[in-house]
């Protein structure tokens, strides 16, 4: 399979662990990744004027003729909108005049379910160690699923299906599409953080040994900022936020460093020979 | 309070007509992980745009509050984009200058590095944020700190190549 690749800008920096496994975990499947040329951001939640936000995604789904791929959540939902908006004739060319080229059309795809499409047609033949007893809480977030057109928008199952057929438990987890607030952190720093510590309290109710998640700032609320939230509140949580990716990629038989998890602020490194005992166990 | 119909047209134009039947079910509210701190609710605040209410529309705290999670746009029974009436309402601060604050800066701070870079890189843009607003900086700090320690925060700036088609996508297509 081959696809063009979208990073986004936060694989850069923050996310950079997001990134290093996803490339590690195609590679292993044997997904060839193009890089989309000279990428731009796609305007995050920033953007208010939506012309200008479907501009900037169109300028990088115009790059290729292959589907896309991203990791990111919020790059995912913003190609996804801009071509749905693009079906809007007006709106259609005045970008196009803008771009001074017509976009392809190309599919978007995000890397979880590219993973799941592999894995559900040849999982014997990739996965080496057996994920069987781990507990896992399904952490959707909001952008994944929205707009309309990928799974529930409400109460998506798609997570839940490659944890089982990694072997792992997917926990019932009533806040997994609850918004983590992490769009408005920087200003509005406390209403960010009541709604990360709600979902990380909830998670842990659900006596999951790991959350994991499929958008960068989802995962910077949750995993970034927990040790603050416990300090701040007084409340223990340490639970490691594995990226989709890295939790693939262990059961791909990757290793910590090829997926970077030295990386992840909470250190999933107990949760990780815990998988590998239990595995030599059987 | 006076009526301002060329505020109502111009809203309504970029929320998409849809707006214009929203029967006030308040599902928008109810859907909305910040609806207990905002003032108006979102519910309201629709109102208040086809009552042609731009002064109280403008000036209340609702828009900065909206966390883009679009839940309010997957639910709406009449298939109206809440979401998308709060961008457009944020749009037309910025456009008219508006002083409205610390959360509008970091919005503007954020469009800028798109135009001038092509991308954005977290830690010259929090920088700048927090040179303007110092108060954020209690609160970043110590997750900053981790993951300059990291390496996965630096001062590098990502730039890509062709800068000016950025440009002219955010300028020219800002003309309303």
């Amino acid at each position: 399979m081959r696809l063009a690749y979208y990073p986004g800008c936060v694989s850069k920096s923050s996310g950079r662990e997001m990134d290093i496994s996803t490339k590690a975990v195609c590679s292993a499947l044997g997904i060839t990744l193009e890089e989309l040329e000279d990428w731009n951001c796609c305007g995050a939640t920033h953007v208010s004027n939506e012309l200008t936000a479907v501009g900037l995604a169109v300028r990088n789904i115009s790059q290729t003729d292959l589907p896309i791929m991203t990791s990111c959540s919020i790059c995912y939902s913003n190609l996804r909108s801009a071509l749905q908006r693009m079906d809007d004739p007006n709106i259609k060319s005045r970008v196009n005049d803008i771009l001074g080229k017509e976009h392809e059309g190309a599919k978007i795809r995000h890397a979880l379910d590219v993973i799941l499409e592999v894995l559900q047609k040849k999982n014997s033949d990739f996965l080496v160690v057996s994920l069987k007893d781990l507990k896992v809480a399904p952490y959707y977030g909001c952008l994944m699923t929205r707009p309309k057109g990928v799974d529930s928008p409400e109460f998506p199952t798609i997570m839940e299906k490659l944890i089982k057929i990694l072997n792992a438990t997917p926990m019932e987890f009533r806040l997994k599409t609850f918004c983590c607030g992490g769009p408005i952190f920087m200003p509005q720093q406390e209403v960010a953080e009541d709604l990360a510590f709600m979902i990380l309290s909830e998670a842990k109710n659900t006596e999951a040994e790991i959350i994991v998640t499929l958008c960068p700032l989802c995962h910077f609320m949750l995993d970034a900022k927990q040790k603050t939230l416990e300090i701040k509140r007084g409340d223990n949580i340490g639970l490691p936020v594995l990226y989709i990716t890295q939790l693939v990629g262990i059961a791909l038989g990757l290793g910590p460093m090829e997926l970077g998890l030295e990386l992840n602020s909470v250190s999933p490194f107990d949760i990780v020979e815990r998988i590998y005992e239990r595995h030599t166990k059987g | 309070m006076e009526t301002d119909k060329k505020f109502k047209q111009e809203i309504v134009q970029q929320t998409g007509t849809e707006v214009l039947t929203c029967i006030q079910c308040g599902t928008c509210s109810a859907s909305c992980p910040t609806s207990h701190l905002m003032k108006p609710s979102i519910r309201r605040l629709i109102k208040l745009v086809l009552e042609g209410k731009k002064e109280e529309a403008l000036d209340s705290c609702t828009i900065w509050l909206c966390t883009s999670c679009r839940l309010c746009n997957v639910r709406c029974p009449r298939g109206i984009r809440p979401k998308a009436l709060v961008d457009a309402l944020k749009n037309l601060c910025e456009r008219e200058g508006r002083e409205t604050g610390k959360d509008q800066a970091y919005e503007e701070i954020f469009l800028r590095f798109i135009k001038d870079y092509g991308r954005v890189s977290e830690l010259p843009l929090s920088g700048e944020y927090i040179f303007i607003h110092p108060e954020a900086a209690v609160g970043a700090m110590r997750v900053g700190l981790e993951l300059i320690q990291k390496g996965k925060l630096t001062l590098m700036r990502d730039k890509i190549k062709r800068t000016e088609e950025v440009k002219k996508i955010i300028t020219e297509l800002e003309k309303a």
